[in-house]
Order: structure tokens, then C-alpha cells, then sequence
């Protein structure tokens, strides 16, 4: 038996090997990402939708999204000294946008996914401490990033966050494939271990696998750690929280949430997501369509004339506590969060008091 | 190097590749539709004919790239290769 090694990304040690999930449009904001940070894990803002936090930002969101972001990180490092990523969906249009403003701020990890961040070493300048880590969700993807940075621009993965087919948001699979056990974690984590092994052999750079997906409590850790995983990174279970940025309705709508309610709904970003049905989503599902003029332009992918709603104006109607007009996104495990706690009742459920062991 | 013969090196890459069949491959197969890809496929089916025909696509055509002609014509292009 032997103790579990300390998660080292890059030239960064948190004192957890955890990453709180970045959860955009305005669930997590420089409240919980700083109070998790400060808890010794990594803590991630969500940049997507991040303008709605900017004052009229409705007349130039890709300007309010550059303030709020640039706002939002500075906020959070005023509130502790721990390490702060980003979250940048490649699917955004401000995609650079995000980038460059996250690197500008210093920021100490960008993680990105939901789309192959087939670019981002670009923006990186010689002897920058930002770490780059891609989101992936088979080894396929993880190989195919690996050999485009390296063949590009000679740079290696800082780490790979492998998200597995129950975590909650958009999802890197098809919908057929999410009950596979071909796509589980079970599965996928050894197979990008085995990879970081090899570049660990060929090239000598240390590049730690981070599980992610359903992660709930300390048996979820342990498991991923027996699979080969250096870390977690968990996103819905610090939504139960009272440093969670989204209104209290939000954090309601998924201690209220029964197992059964956690649905996999078609995006209009044109991927699978998991949700938390309610009655905007079995409407949406109806056909009674609603429909909108889009102001934000926010996803590459979206067709906006023909989708039915706007998923960013949901979001943020959700964000503020108005399910009604919007939706919860979730992991599978979300009906497990039963009341509101605190960032450290969350930390102690996942990795407990003593430490966590290999056998 | 033919055109025809740029075309044989690239179905035996997609072959292999998507897993199909060389006589499904025609000139004119949409790669998503008809060959089944994904946008990952298409980034590694471009690495693959980066490394066989030693020249570079950027990113951005990678998303422009829908029928086997497609890719063809852009290597032909790039090999400067007779008719």
C-alpha cells in the first residue's frame, strides 16, 4: 500500500490533487473558484456566457466578455493565494478572445475542450507558467492533440482531464456511446495512462491523468486513482455550495432533482449534454418552439436559426435563478447533493480526512 | 506523381483510417456523410496526408474539407502533380 503522489501540472503543486470543474455561464465565478482554490484544489472559472456579469452587455457582449473575464479573475486571486485555471470551451467564438485575456491576467491553468483545442500552444509565450490542458474523452482524442502540438509546435499536454461520459454539461460523445463500457472511465483512463507512460518514456515530461465525470464522493477518488488517474477534477458537487456563484433557485433546482430527472438532452451547440429535466426542457422537447434573436453569437457550432431556443439565455435565466426560462446542466450524480454545505464539507466528502491510499 | 495516384495513397489512408472499405471511396464520398467521420477523424485523417505527402494544412482548412475530391485536389495542388 502506498500513499498517492502529489498532482504536479507543470511547475504547479496544488495541495489537492483536485480540479474543481469550470462550470460557465455564472455558476462558478471567482466565488467558488477562489474558496476552492483557497481549500488547496485548483479553481476554475467558466468563461463561457462570462459578459452576462459585465453591466448592458447585451450591446457588445465580446467586449463584456474580455471586462468580465479580466474582472472575474482579478476578483478571485484578491480572495486567495491557491492556484485559479480557466475554462474555454473551443466551440466559443471568443475563443481567442479568452485566451489571450486568461494568459494576459497570468492565469495559472487553461483547460479546454468541447472541441479539439487543436491551437492553443500558439498563444503561449516561451517561459509562460500558464499550464495547457486539453479536456479529451477517449485516447483517440488524446493522441490525435498529442501528435498535433507536438508536430506544431514541439509542445507536450501539461495534463490531460479525461471527462467520461457521466459528467455533467456538454458531453464529448455520442449519445449511443454513453452507456458503452467501451467509453467509461474504466476504460478510457488506463488506455491515456499507458499513453503519458510512453511520453513519460520518449520525451521525459511528467504529464498526470485527471478523471473527471461523476465524481461524488471518496470511493469515486479511490477508483479513479486505482485506474491509473493522478487527480480528479469535479464540477457538479460544488454546485451544493454556498460559494457556488448561481442563485440559491439554481443550487435548489438539483437538491430537489430525483435520479430519474438527470436527462441527456440535444444541445443546439450540437452535442449531447446532461441536464436536469424541468418543464422549459420537456416544452423545448414538445416542439413549442421559442423563439429568439440571437445577440450573443457565442458557439461556432450553433444554428441559431433553426435551434429553438437560445441555450446561452437559458443559462443564464437559470444562473439567476430563473428555471422557468431555463435549465440546470448536472452529472449524473447531482440528486445525490441533498442540502447546501460549504466548498470544505464538499472537499472532506471527496477526499475525507486521512489519507488516500494505492493497493 | 499521377492524380490518380495521389488518389489511391489517400483511399488506402481513409480506408485504414474510418475503417471502410477502398471500393466505398469515391471521388466524390462526403467524409462525414458518407465515410462516417468525425471532425476528430478528419484532424488525424489530415495528419496522416501531412505525413505521407510532407505538406502542411492549417487548422482552419481542416473545417473546410468535406469530399474525398477535396483533399485530393489540395494535395494535387500542393505536389504540383500533372493532370
Amino acid at each position: 500500500m502506498r500513499d498517492i503522489g502529489i498532482l504536479k501540472i507543470k511547475s504547479h503543486e496544488p495541495a489537492l490533487p483536485l480540479i474543481q470543474g469550470g462550470m460557465a455561464v455564472g455558476i462558478s465565478l471567482d466565488g467558488l473558484s477562489a474558496a476552492v482554490a483557497s481549500a488547496g484544489g485548483v479553481g476554475t472559472i467558466g468563461t463561457a456566457g462570462i459578459g452576462m456579469t459585465i453591466e448592458g452587455y447585451a450591446r457588445n457582449f465580446k467586449q463584456a466578455s474580455i471586462e468580465g473575464l479580466k474582472n472575474v479573475i482579478r476578483k478571485a486571486r484578491s480572495k486567495t493565494d491557491g492556484l485559479l485555471g480557466v475554462n474555454i470551451m473551443v466551440a466559443l467564438t471568443n475563443y481567442q478572445d479568452m485566451v489571450v485575456t486568461a494568459l494576459r491576467e497570468k492565469i495559472d491553468m487553461i483547460i479546454s475542450g468541447a472541441g479539439l483545442p487543436l491551437d492553443l500552444p500558439s498563444y503561449l509565450e516561451e517561459g509562460s507558467k500558464t499550464a495547457i490542458i486539453p479536456i479529451v474523452s477517449s485516447l483517440k482524442s488524446a493522441k490525435v492533440i498529442l501528435k498535433r502540438w507536438f508536430g506544431k509546435f514541439r509542445y507536450i499536454p501539461d495534463a490531460f482531464i479525461v471527462e467520461g461520459p457521466k459528467a455533467g454539461g456538454h458531453l464529448g460523445y455520442r449519445v449511443e456511446d454513453l452507456q458503452s463500457q467501451e467509453f467509461s472511465l474504466s476504460s478510457t483512463i488506463p488506455q491515456v495512462r499507458q499513453l503519458t507512460e510512453e511520453i513519460k518514456r520518449e520525451y521525459g515530461k511528467d504529464v498526470p491523468v485527471i478523471a473527471a465525470g461523476g465524481i461524488f464522493e471518496r470511493e469515486d477518488v479511490q477508483e479513479m486513482f486505482e485506474l491509473g488517474a493522478s487527480g480528479v477534477q469535479v464540477g457538479t458537487a460544488f454546485i451544493g455550495t454556498q460559494e457556488c456563484d448561481a442563485d440559491i433557485r439554481f443550487k435548489q433546482a438539483l437538491i430537489e432533482a430525483k435520479k430519474e430527472d438527470i436527462v441527456i438532452i440535444k444541445s443546439p451547440v450540437g452535442m449531447p449534454g446532461r441536464a436536469i429535466r424541468n418543464k422549459f426542457l420537456v416544452d423545448v422537447e414538445a416542439g413549442n418552439k421559442k423563439p429568439f434573436k440571437c445577440v450573443y453569437h457565442c458557439i461556432k457550432t450553433c444554428n441559431f436559426r433553426e435551434t429553438p431556443y437560445c441555450i446561452a439565455q437559458a443559462l443564464m435565466n437559470a444562473c439567476r435563478g430563473d428555471l422557468e426560462n431555463g435549465f440546470a446542466f448536472s452529472g449524473t450524480e447531482g440528486y445525490r447533493i441533498k442540502e447546501i454545505t460549504t466548498v470544505k464539507d464538499v472537499i472532506e466528502r471527496l477526499f475525507g480526512t486521512g489519507p488516500l491510499s494505492l493497493y | 506523381m499521377t492524380h490518380d495516384e495521389v488518389f489511391d495513397r489517400v483511399k488506402t489512408i481513409i480506408a485504414e483510417k474510418l475503417g471502410v472499405e477502398e471500393d466505398e471511396i469515391a471521388l466524390d464520398s462526403d467524409l462525414t456523410e458518407d465515410l462516417g467521420a468525425d471532425s476528430l477523424d478528419l484532424v488525424d485523417l489530415v495528419m496522416a496526408f501531412e505525413d505521407e505527402f510532407n505538406f502542411k494544412v492549417e487548422d482552419e482548412q481542416i473545417e473546410n474539407i468535406s469530399t474525398v475530391g477535396d483533399i485530393v485536389e489540395q494535395i494535387s495542388k500542393g505536389l504540383k502533380v500533372e493532370g
